[in-house]
């Protein structure tokens, strides 16, 4: 860009050093804290500043309930983000084409993805509620006698009320990016690919597919990442249980912060999970090109 | 006394060398125009002594201040863009007293000043307007207006007509050489256009690879090229280059046509060089020869009517040339014609330097 | 083979579309009007089974309660947060991007650096964030969560705002450079009002992730400050759930967000897309 003459050299630095600052609040500092602490054996009772060792990461290897939530966050992320993709993939080609009323029904369209997910969560709440849910209350016209399945307690209905609820809200926010993707496909391509007979997944496969993936490589890699840290839904609705059968990765994370206050082995955890997730992250936004 | 004076500039981008040692000297009120090919710094050194880019070496001087390091503000210059550069959320008015409300300017006596570019540049109705309600034409001139306003010492343009149609390209140059007579400001002006250089300009520099092939008077710069390069990028249609070899003081060409050099004029035997005709010089034979010109026949190839001109390539020496004649002087391919060569005009340049003799 | 002519294998398509498209519709909006429904329902329609499915008059008296007992009052520390640090985020971020755009500060690895931190799950930072707060006396002050917030708005500020600026001609700011702006001016002068639908768009959709944001809030208030978000678990019980305040909070915290959101949902296509798509 323009040169800075010798009197603003330092402007760009002025510019961007309250956001660095700032961001090193929420980046830096916690990433060392968490480090540092996680080196010692503090619980909320004892103050044990004594080098511990790698002892919390040792334990973090043995716990099975770490891994389990773990194991329930990828299930989590396995089943709602290949749903919302094609859901929201389909109502993209649905919308694609002008119909009556396209705009409003757009905009009712995209409402769950704009309330807070505590409220999504609490909305769900009140829809699965045994007795008094309108949820339970269809499912017995369709069956034929009156249900009152317990959706946030049963063990076997748990995981399918929490992603319903997930898939309701953010299923729109795939079909908006997707349908601004599509929208961007050049027509002519689709088209020539017509004419020369080409039906329809043949055309979707090399001609759509290659043009909307940069696009839908960043929604994926962004809905995947709100996945793997997801937290409000889960806590309106099951608040990790029953027991810990709903517990992901960011609730086991806070009850062990601030349920059984231990302090070390939390910061173990919080490390490295912001360990790993930097490396994947900044991996994947390198070969992206994103910071270009 | 100069209003701009560089010594020794040199611009670096990273490895790229686009600037290569400028001297340039610009006494006050003079037109300068950079003119050049794509790529010959010409931008370049343009935006350097602006401000925008940073000089890698040598120094700026404006009106005998060193402003080498200097902010662009405070170089008192102002600058017309080739894209206009307006705001397109302020309307004419504003956009054209940007600049002195940036100074602090007062407000009667910018309202004053505003009123009297727009006056001059004949957009003083436009100025409640935006510049999305403008023509092309229209916001050339407030860009200009803009420029204007703020008195500067050192004016810059940077290919400013060159998004403008041929037509309205015409009518603009007028305006800004007309401009120049009014104010008798230091303008530098930089275009790829050698039309415009020629015309709009008190002196041309021609810039070629980041060096100043050659500066001086547009004319100077026409009749006497220092370069094979300065005699073929001025004129249109292009001076026609053949390579020939001086024998006994006779041009000969490559198939053995030879054309005698007019007396006083001196060239090393058996030198090989390469002739330089220009179009304009090579004229349909009249009756006899005048001292310094040769008369040859000729059998047209090619017709290509300019209106009051007309432009006709026939073969000359081995190679093929192009002559401008008058408009009815040559109907058809084919027809044999005899053609006068002024010769008193032909520039000969020697191949290995390419400078000429 | 009999064929259908063209002009009605077109309609009978269009309904098609339509028809699928409004059921979508109904089956996404329905949660919300239920939520909607629930909040103006009496306790006798809310207890009901069968379910009520539509209030059979529009009553306030939920609402009412929650301006008597200060729930209210989260709705209002909701606005005082998420508004404070969206503007402070938009200025930091806006000028931040600025100069990653326009001088290349800190090069790639800077802009790498500052997209990767949209990552950072909140759970893993808001411990020793909550830690650092209660040494500062941070925990439940507008103050600290403005400047949490501000801090978490900041990537994704950077990130949309790093596009819009692209977008503005270098040559309106090198003019205002020269004629005699000093470059802080041409900020204010030229790349703000240029950048202003952006500024705009990306300034919703921070203020909507302040304003739903839980477990910050969760963590970092207790009485003072509390949000509408933490405020709604409140009423969440093991056995039973307090119905009318959780809808009537929901609904209030929501409504500011509809309205926003709908009133400028022309501008906010390309906030949603994430800057991914161009145009």
């Amino acid at each position: 860009m323009a040169a800075i003459a010798y009197p603003d050299r330092n402007f760009k630095y002025w510019l961007i050093s309250p956001a660095i600052f700032l961001l090193l609040l929420i980046g830096l500092f916690p990433l060392i804290f968490s480090l540092v602490v996680s080196f010692m054996r503090v619980t909320m009772l004892e103050t044990d500043t004594s080098f511990a060792g790698l002892l919390n990461f040792i334990q973090l290897f043995h716990d099975a309930r770490l891994w389990q939530s773990l194991a329930h966050t990828a299930l989590v992320i396995v089943i709602a983000l290949p749903i919302e993709l094609l859901l929201g993939l389909a109502m993209a080609y649905l919308f694609l084409d002008r119909m009556p009323g396209r705009q409003i029904l757009i905009s009712l369209l995209v409402l769950p993805t704009i309330i807070s997910p505590i409220v999504a969560g609490a909305t769900w709440r009140l829809l699965f509620d045994n007795r008094y849910g309108p949820i339970n209350q269809i499912i017995g016209w369709f069956a034929g006698y009156p249900v009152a399945a317990l959706w946030t307690v049963n063990p076997r209905l748990v995981y399918p009320a929490i992603i319903f609820c997930e898939i309701w809200q953010w299923t729109p926010f795939m079909f908006l990016i997707l349908l601004a993707a599509l929208s961007n496909v050049d027509r002519s391509l689709t088209e020539a690919a017509e004419i020369d007979g080409a039906r329809f997944w043949r055309s979707f496969r090399y001609i759509v597919l290659p043009a909307i993936w940069p696009v839908m490589s960043i929604a994926i890699l962004i809905r995947g990442l709100d996945l793997f840290r997801i937290f409000d839904i889960i806590w309106a609705l099951t608040a990790g249980g029953p027991g810990t059968m709903t517990e992901t990765i960011s609730v086991y994370a806070y009850v062990q912060g601030f349920r059984q206050f231990e302090s070390s082995y939390t910061a173990a955890i919080a490390f490295l999970v912001i360990a790993l997730l930097t490396v994947i992250v900044t991996f994947a936004i390198r070969r992206m090109g994103l910071a270009k | 006394m100069s209003d701009l004076k560089i010594s020794g500039l040199h611009k670096h981008y990273g490895a790229y060398h686009a600037v290569k040692g400028i001297d340039l000297e610009v006494p006050s009120g003079e037109f300068t125009v950079l003119v050049g090919p794509s790529g010959c710094g010409k931008s370049t050194l343009l935006r350097t002594i602006a401000g925008l880019e940073e000089a890698s070496a040598g120094t700026i001087e404006i009106g005998g201040k060193d402003v080498t390091w200097a902010r662009p503000r405070d170089r008192d210059i102002a600058m017309v863009f080739q894209n206009y550069a307006l705001y397109p959320y302020l309307n004419v008015y504003e956009n054209i007293a940007f600049g002195l409300r940036a100074r602090k300017v007062a407000s009667d006596e910018a309202d004053k000043r505003v009123k009297r570019a727009a006056e001059m540049l004949g957009i003083a109705q436009l100025l409640q307007r935006f510049p999305r309600e403008l023509s092309g034409g229209q916001r050339q001139r407030v860009a200009i207006g803009r420029a204007i306003v703020r008195d500067a010492l050192l004016f810059l343009f940077d290919e400013p007509l060159s998004n403008l149609d041929a037509q309205l390209r015409d009518d603009m140059r007028v305006e800004i050489k007309r401009l120049h007579q009014e104010l008798g400001r230091t303008m530098i002006y930089v275009t790829h256009d050698q039309i415009e250089a020629m015309t709009l300009a008190d002196r041309i520099a021609l810039l070629r690879d980041g060096r100043i092939e050659q500066l001086g008077a547009p004319l100077d710069l026409f009749e006497r090229p220092a370069t094979r390069f300065v005699a073929g990028f001025l004129g249109s249609p292009k001076m026609n280059f053949l390579p020939a070899t001086i024998e006994s003081g006779d041009v000969a060409l490559r198939d053995g046509t030879k054309l005698t050099l007019p007396a006083g004029r001196k060239a090393p035997n058996g030198q090989a060089i390469i002739l330089g005709l220009r179009p304009q010089h090579i004229a349909k034979a009249g009756a006899s020869a005048a001292p310094g010109h040769v008369q040859l026949p000729s059998t047209i190839e090619l017709v290509q009517p300019t209106g009051s001109r007309v432009q006709v390539s026939m073969p000359l020496g081995g190679s093929s040339i192009t002559a401008e004649f008058a408009a009815h002087e040559v109907t058809a391919p084919g027809e044999q014609v005899r053609i006068d060569i002024d010769m008193t005009r032909a520039v000969l340049i020697d191949p290995q330097t390419d400078k000429v003799i | 083979m009999k064929t259908v002519p063209f002009h009605r294998r077109k309609e009978t398509k269009l309904a098609l579309r339509y028809l699928t498209a409004v059921s979508l519709v109904v089956i996404f909006a329905f949660p919300i009007y239920w939520l909607f429904a629930m909040s103006f329902k009496t306790p006798g329609e809310i207890f009901a089974f069968p379910p009520v499915w539509y209030p059979r008059s529009i009553q306030f008296n939920n609402y009412a309660v929650l301006f008597k007992d200060g729930d209210a009052k989260t709705v209002g520390n909701s606005l005082v947060l998420a508004s404070v640090s969206t503007f402070f985020a938009m200025i930091l971020g806006t000028i931040a991007a600025y100069s990653l755009v326009r001088f290349k500060t800190g090069g790639e690895n800077l802009a790498v650096w500052i997209i990767s931190q949209r990552m950072i799950p909140p759970v893993a930072i808001v411990f020793p964030v909550f830690l650092l707060y209660v040494w500062l006396g941070w925990v439940d002050t507008y103050i600290g969560l403005i400047i949490l917030y501000t801090a978490f708005s900041l990537p994704y500020v950077i990130w949309m705002m790093r596009g819009y600026i692209e977008d503005i001609p270098l040559e309106l700011e090198e003019s205002a450079l020269i004629d005699g702006c000093s470059r802080w001016e041409v900020l204010w002068k030229v790349v703000f009002p240029m950048a202003r639908a952006g500024l705009f768009a990306t300034a919703v959709f921070t203020f909507v992730f302040s304003w739903n944001d839980f477990l910050f809030a969760l963590v970092l208030t207790r009485t003072e400050v509390a949000t509408y978000t933490v405020q709604v678990t409140h009423y969440f019980g093991g056995q039973s759930n307090f119905w009318s305040k959780i809808a009537a909070m929901s609904v209030l915290g929501t409504i500011p967000v509809f309205v926003t959101v709908a009133t400028l949902q022309r501008y906010l296509v390309r906030g949603i897309s994430m800057g991914a798509v161009k145009g």
